[in-house]
């Protein structure tokens, strides 16, 4: 029995730790536009496909596409700033309410958009982080190679965004901006610049979610549309919003919920569990389980 | 100037005309199936399938001597296109008959419009409510095997053949998942049989642990698969990943590429219910298949069979009753027997099912091999 409830929490945290890097993106974005991007999980998709393009149907070498694929999500990122925000928001005088209703019909748009391209078939992603079929064992409990590397990824990430926001000019700007605009444009920080930065490294950050995702939810529509945006969104809320670390902790609190739900409860109650607990931490403690970074 | 104007009336009147005399000549079969959206590639399948039909009838000489003419819509693999595209292609384009739509939810919504305009509809849909017994339209017919034959025909052949005992259920949350759970239960019982573990899966899902550990626990001999393709192939890889090696027999969604090609080397050693597969080693199968490869380049797929077949009994059809009356065309369908397709033996039910045409194959890497036939 303990090997179960074992397998079950290790299984538990690897898909957690998937919905905390989809939080890491909507916190990073909270945190330097004060926003919520409903298209934030397009970038996931977009990641997801045009790194299978790269690598699979033009066969780049993996580090190319890796690259390619994140550098052209984080300019689709400048795009929605341009596009959507600067031409169309800010010019017909819009706020907040106009960027969440943009976004979230951006997002269907750039759904329909791969369908129209891709097709709407999901494809199964290249082994390049190991086999499913063979995984590493320790004692009965098996651990997929897939898991490992997205353990090594988030940790990287968070320690480098930590580093970046807290130790580098350009972080402590982007924070500043975030705070005040008028002030921090005031000491001299290029707001302009770093709006535009903020948009590139969230829609970046995610499309590499999108890819390191895709192993598991295969390169399908489902990343863009389904419900992983959510338990993202969740894991962000439940962490606090302005801490990557605590969206990352969200993640695996979900994950592991989900998981012993289903272990304990029903599998049907499965989902129930995510929106229980994004419910309770926006009545309870909607500051989150941390506090401001 | 006025003979100016006397020039394009000519040409008009002509054009009129021979467009008459060109209407007289063909028959218009319209056909409605998802080219864009999510069921984007089944249209393509049907309709590759439906008009190597269409060109092998009108190259014999058509029907009656006339030419088959397809009006082809896109109903997008959406119910409230498909109401659209279906008044078109029957009020507007007026087609003897309509193939399609293929997707359940998409036929209830418009066979209201067959009903009203006295027109046949041939659809692949395969959801046990689109039957004649539920449904009471009598213009609706259906070129597949439903799901409750299908279903029925899993668990004889895990019963009768596997020997199972002790069967878990994997199902998802839709119509097509849950109805199959209930035919599945009530057809295990018959045998006296009790699933011991009977897990949901909702779509969209990526994580399995629980459900598999669930049925470990349960001690399960055998797992019925009842879920849509990527949720069939996250469960089949983590059963693998697990250890839980039992049989696993599938619905028709674990039987096509869209669920082999996900699960990889996890799908080989999986059985599953299917409608058709191009290695059936039916010769007129065979046949089929050859002429799709060399006009196509590639193999044909399930549901295309059923339109090719759909397109034969048309013919069959119209050349028995000797005209292209529709009540008389769907009074035929209604006594319809004694062709031979694809699927076998095609004749009609009191469900209004032309085919009860069930496959069981096993997945073995690259291809499918024939176990049963239904």
């Amino acid at each position: 029995m303990f090997h179960m409830v074992l397998q079950n929490s290790i299984a538990g945290m690897a898909i957690g730790l998937l919905y905390g890097i989809i939080g890491i993106g909507v916190c990073l974005f909270w945190q330097t536009t004060g926003l919520i991007n409903f298209a934030h999980i397009s970038s996931a998709m977009l990641g997801a496909y045009l790194f299978y393009t790269f690598n699979v149907m033009w066969n780049f070498p993996i580090v190319v596409s890796f690259a390619l694929a994140i550098a052209l999500v984080a300019c689709y990122g400048i795009f929605i700033l341009r596009g959507v925000v600067h031409k169309q928001i800010m010019k017909r005088r819009g706020g907040r309410l106009e960027f969440i209703v943009a976004t979230m019909l951006l997002n269907t748009f750039m759904v329909n958009l791969v369908i129209v391209i891709w097709g709407g078939v999901p494809y199964p992603f290249p082994r390049i982080f190991g086999s499913p079929m063979r995984p590493l064992r320790i004692g009965r409990v098996a651990v997929q190679h897939h898991s490992l590397w997205v353990l090594l990824f988030v940790t990287a990430l968070v320690i480098g965004l930590n580093y970046f926001f807290k130790r580098t000019l350009t972080g402590k700007a982007l924070r500043a901006t975030a705070q005040n605009r008028d002030t921090a444009s005031l000491m001299g920080v290029e707001v302009e610049k770093m709006t535009s930065l903020s948009f590139a490294l969230s829609t970046g950050i995610t499309a590499l979610a999108g890819i390191l995702l895709a192993p598991i939810y295969f390169v399908s529509v489902e990343l863009g549309g389904g419900i992983i945006g959510i338990k993202g969104f969740a894991s962000a809320v439940i962490g606090g919003l302005t801490n990557p670390f605590g969206a990352l902790i969200g993640g695996l609190l979900i994950g592991l919920a989900e998981n012993f739900a289903v272990f304990y409860i029903s599998s049907s109650y499965r989902d129930v569990i995510t929106f229980v607990l994004l419910v309770f931490f926006l009545v309870a403690r909607p500051q989150g389980l941390f506090k401001r970074m | 100037m006025r003979k100016f104007r006397v020039i394009p009336l000519v040409i008009l009147l002509i054009a009129l005309f021979a467009g008459s005399v060109f209407a007289q000549e063909t028959v218009k079969f319209g056909l409605v199936a998802p080219f864009t959206g999510l069921g984007s590639i089944l249209g393509d399948y049907i309709k590759e399938a439906m008009m190597l039909a269409v060109d092998e009838i009108n190259a014999q000489g058509g029907i009656l001597g006339r030419q088959i003419e397809v009006i082809v819509y896109d109903d997008e693999a959406s119910p409230a296109t498909a109401i659209n595209v279906v008044k078109r292609v029957i009020e507007n384009d007026k087609v003897l008959v309509c193939f399609g739509p293929n997707m359940s939810s998409s036929v209830l919504g418009v066979h209201q419009v067959a009903l009203e305009n006295e027109t046949p509809m041939l659809v692949g849909a395969t959801s046990p409510s689109l039957g004649f017994d539920q449904l009471g339209n009598p213009w609706v017919f259906r070129l597949r095997a439903d799901d409750t034959v299908r279903v029925e025909n899993q668990a004889e052949y895990a019963v009768k053949v596997l020997g199972v005992k002790r069967p878990g259920i994997i199902y998802g949350t839709t119509d097509y998942c849950t109805s199959a759970r209930d035919v599945i239960i009530k057809k295990f019982a018959e045998y006296g049989i009790e699933p011991v573990a009977i897990e949901q899966i909702r779509e969209g899902d990526k994580d399995a642990t629980g459900q598999v550990l669930n049925m470990i626990r349960a001690g399960v001999d055998s797992v019925m698969g009842l879920t849509h393709e990527s949720e069939a192939a996250v469960f089949v890889r983590q059963m693998r990943q697990m250890g839980l090696d039992v049989p696993i027999v599938g619905f028709t969604a674990w039987g096509v590429p869209a669920f082999t090609d996900l699960a990889g080397e996890a799908a080989i050693g999986v059985i599953a219910v299917q409608s058709f597969t191009p290695e059936d080693p039916n010769p007129v199968v065979q046949e089929f298949v050859q002429k799709y490869v060399d006009r196509y380049g590639r193999l044909p797929s399930d549901p295309g069979q059923a339109y090719y077949d759909g397109v034969y009994v048309m013919k069959e059809v119209i050349e028995r009753v000797g005209s292209f009356d529709k009540h008389a065309i769907r009074e035929a369908l209604e006594n319809f027997s004694g062709y031979v397709g694809l699927q076998g033996e095609l004749v009609n039910d009191e469900k209004h099912n032309l085919s009860r045409f069930t496959l069981i194959s096993e997945f073995l890497g690259d291809s499918w091999k024939i176990i049963q036939k239904y």
